[in-house]
């Protein structure tokens, strides 16, 4: 997550925005949340689980 | 006598107290000042269980609490500010601005983490990604929408 928050905070560009899962069911059911983190990129479903930050760049910008 | 959860949340302490020290070290060290902008509202189905909790009143507890922690961070509550699509939820505004950094829901348990992280970042002068990071982010020509979903365990 802290990486998302880091690309928000290095880029007017970026937002970065947690959500937590359990308490919005109806967003993370349509947008087919069954392991976490899952990462959406606008309003993607991209991937689950966590990576090194090279690896996040190159898969948000990607 | 049984005791309703709410009432239980509220007398659990935050935070163990060699956590709130480690806090209280890492705020003292912030370099500019982090403003917490609380937005209540209606909010969706709790979740199975939570019975009787009130998650903007805990979500004010949460983030009044870490403002307490370090004369640099403060806590504002609003009651549905606009740009808020989710309520409980919190903005993490260096200097009081907006840039794009929210946490949607409560963050419970090991999301207190992900929040307590936010606000450290978000207290240093410069970003902490590596230099080839954010040139690749300089290079960005549009804009671009991260949304991490996040349990408590």
């Amino acid at each position: 997550m802290l990486l998302a928050f880091r690309c928000a905070l290095a880029s007017q560009r970026v937002s970065a925005t947690a959500i937590e899962a359990n308490e919005f069911p109806q967003l993370a059911q349509e947008l087919g949340v069954y392991a976490v983190p899952r990462i959406v990129v606008d309003g993607e479903p991209r991937w689950d689980g966590s990576v090194p930050e090279a690896e996040f760049l190159r898969r948000i910008l990607a | 006598m049984t005791m309703r959860n709410a009432d239980r949340l509220a007398s659990m302490p935050l935070l163990r107290p060699e956590e709130e020290t480690k806090l209280r070290g890492w705020f003292a060290e912030l370099q500019r000042p982090v403003e917490l902008l609380v937005a209540l509202g209606p909010e969706e189905t709790p979740r199975p269980g939570s019975g009787d909790v009130d998650f903007g009143e805990e979500m004010v507890r949460v983030c009044e609490g870490l403002a307490e922690l370090g004369g640099c961070v403060t806590c504002r509550v609003e009651d549905e500010p606009e740009g808020f699509p989710r309520f409980p939820a919190v903005s993490v505004r260096p200097e009081g601005r907006d840039v794009g950094v929210r946490y949607d829901g409560l963050p419970w348990g090991y999301e207190l983490g992900s929040l307590v992280g936010a606000i450290v970042d978000a207290g240093r002068a410069e970003p902490t990604l590596r230099p080839e990071s954010l040139e690749a982010l300089e290079d960005l020509d549009r804009d671009l929408t991260l949304d991490v979903f996040v349990t408590p365990t």
